[in-house]
C-alpha cells in the first residue's frame, strides 16, 4: 500500500516474532495473525495483520502483503471477546475434521487479537 | 433498383420509398420527397414517417447519454479500488518475476470478461488473446484448458472450445467486487483444476480511452522450482531464506496460492474499470451518431415540409387562375 523509508519492523512470522532491520538476509516468511509494528524514530505504529507474506530482498526493501490490515485502536476489544467465546463454543461442538479446523483458526485470531489489544 | 440506391446510402429511408424507376437517383444524395397517392389520384405528402423516426432516434440518444453518465459514475467508484489493488500483487512480481514465456504441459487460460454488452471491443479483444494462448501452447503432451468468467466469453468460446472448458462463473458483479469474494472463486480454481500454469487475461485499464489486453502467469511450484534451478529471474529465489513452516515446498504451495488470488483480484477489478471506460466510450459515440441522424432527419422533414406547403399553394394559385382566365 505504501512505500517508507522505516528504522525497524516487527512482523509476526509463524516461528514468532520477528525483527527487520536494514540489511537483514533475504527472507520469505509466512505470517500468523498477530501485531505487526513499525518502528520509525521514537515513533511506533502498530496494525493487526490477519496472515500473509513478508518477503525481505537483499538490497533492504521489505514487501510486507496482508490479507487484512487493521491498525490496533480500530478494533473494539467486546467484539473480540465475544468471538473468541462463540469459537471455543464451536470447537467443543465441532464434529467434522473441518469444522475444528475452522473454528481453530477462530480462537487463535481472536486469542491473538485478544493479546495485542492487551500486551 | 432505387431500393438499392438507397440501400447504399445507408439505406435510412428505404421502407420509406416506393419503387420508382428514376435513373437520375442514383446520383443525388438527397432522399426524394415522400409521396402516396390518395384514392382519387389526389397527391399528399406525408411528413409522418420521418417525425416517428425523429422521435425514437432522440430517444436512443437520450438513453446513451445516460447510460455514458451512469458508467462513468461507476467507473469512478471503483477506479480507487483498481489502482490501490495495483500494489498486491507488485512484490510477487518482485520476487518471482513475470514468466509468460515458461513452457508448460498443463496451461489454464483463465479469461475474465463482462456479463453486460454493449461495451465496445474489449471482451473480443480477450477472447482472441485467450485463443491465441492456446494455440501457442497446444502441441504433443501440452493441453490447455479454459476457465472463464462472465458471460461474454462463455457465449464466445462456447461455441468453439466447449469442450476445453473446464469452469463458468458469471454474475460476478452483483455484489461490489471485494477481495473475500474474489478469494473464495480463486480457491474454487485452485481446487477443481490442476495446472502448471495459470494464464490470466484480462484487459488493464491504463486510462479512459485505453485498455491494454494483459496476460498475467501465475507459475505452479513445482514449475517455479524447475525455472529457479535453470537460472534466469529466478535464480535467486534459492539466496532467499525460508523461515518457519515445515518445508520449503509447503510454504511456496501457500505464496502460489496467495499469489494467485492476489492477481486475480487485480485482474478482476481492472476488468470492471476497462469494462465502464469502453462502455463510456461506446455510448459517447453512439449518442453522437444519434445526433447526426438527427440532424439529417430535421433537414429532410423540414425540406418535406415545405415541398408539401409549395406544392398546396401551387394547386391553390392554379386553380384560382384557371377559374379569373
Amino acid at each position: 500500500m505504501g512505500l517508507a523509508g522505516v528504522d525497524m519492523v516487527i512482523v509476526p512470522a509463524t516461528t514468532g516474532q520477528m525483527g527487520v532491520l536494514p540489511g537483514h538476509v533475504a527472507t520469505i516468511a509466512e505470517l500468523k495473525p498477530g501485531v505487526l509494528s513499525v518502528h520509525e524514530g521514537n515513533e511506533t505504529t502498530k496494525y493487526f495483520v490477519s496472515s500473509g507474506f513478508v518477503f525481505i530482498h537483499a538490497n533492504s526493501f521489505a514487501d510486507i502483503i496482508a490479507v487484512e490490515a487493521v491498525p490496533l485502536d480500530q478494533i473494539d476489544a467486546n467484539l473480540v471477546q465475544k468471538g473468541l467465546v462463540e469459537f471455543t463454543q464451536k470447537l467443543s461442538s465441532a464434529t467434522t475434521d473441518l469444522e475444528k479446523a475452522e473454528a481453530q483458526i477462530g480462537i487463535d485470531v481472536h486469542s491473538a487479537l485478544n493479546s495485542a489489544l492487551t500486551g | 433498383m432505387a431500393m438499392a440506391a438507397l440501400r447504399r446510402e445507408g439505406g435510412r429511408f428505404a421502407p420509406l420509398i416506393y419503387p420508382r424507376p428514376i435513373t437520375a437517383f442514383r446520383s443525388s444524395p438527397l432522399p426524394p420527397i415522400l409521396e402516396n397517392e390518395g384514392p382519387v389520384g389526389v397527391r399528399y405528402i406525408s411528413t409522418q414517417v420521418v417525425r416517428n423516426r425523429m422521435k425514437s432516434v432522440k430517444n436512443i440518444q437520450k438513453i446513451t447519454k445516460a447510460m455514458k453518465m451512469v458508467a462513468a459514475s461507476k467507473l469512478r467508484a471503483i477506479q480507487t479500488k483498481a489502482e490501490n489493488s495495483r500494489g498486491l500483487w507488485q512484490p510477487f512480481t518482485a520476487l518471482l518475476g513475470d514468466l509468460p514465456s515458461a513452457d508448460v504441459k498443463k496451461n489454464v487460460v483463465v479469461t475474465i470478461s463482462s456479463d453486460k454488452g454493449l461495451c465496445g471491443g474489449i471482451n473480443s479483444t480477450s477472447v482472441k488473446i485467450s485463443k491465441g494462448l492456446h494455440k501457442l501452447n497446444s502441441g504433443p503432451e501440452k493441453e490447455t484448458k479454459y476457465v472463464i468468467l462472465g458471460e461474454k466469453a462463455k457465449a464466445q468460446l462456447i461455441r468453439d472450445s466447449k469442450k476445453d472448458i473446464e469452469l463458468i462463473i458469471t454474475e460476478l458483479q452483483k455484489n461490489p467486487l471485494n477481495y473475500t469474494q474474489v478469494s473464495v472463486l480463486a480457491d474454487e480454481i485452485l481446487k477443481n483444476v490442476e495446472f502448471d500454469a495459470l494464464r490470466i487475461v484480462f484487459n488493464k485499464f491504463h486510462s479512459v480511452v485505453s485498455f491494454v489486453p494483459t496476460v498475467s502467469t501465475v507459475l505452479s511450484p513445482e514449475v517455479v522450482e524447475k525455472e529457479a534451478e535453470s537460472g534466469g529471474k529466478l535464480g535467486d529465489l534459492d539466496s532467499y531464506e525460508v523461515e518457519g513452516g515445515e518445508t520449503k515446498g509447503e510454504i511456496l504451495q501457500n505464496l502460489a496460492e496467495f499469489q494467485f488470488s492476489c492477481v486475480m483480484f487485480n485482474a478482476v477489478l481492472e476488468n470492471a474499470c476497462s469494462e465502464q471506460g469502453a462502455r463510456m466510450s461506446a455510448m459517447d459515440s453512439s449518442s453522437r451518431n444519434a445526433g447526426d441522424m438527427l440532424d439529417r432527419l430535421t433537414l429532410t422533414y423540414n425540406r418535406t415540409r415545405q415541398a408539401s406547403i409549395t406544392t398546396e399553394l401551387i394547386e391553390i394559385i392554379s386553380g384560382a387562375s384557371a377559374l379569373e382566365g
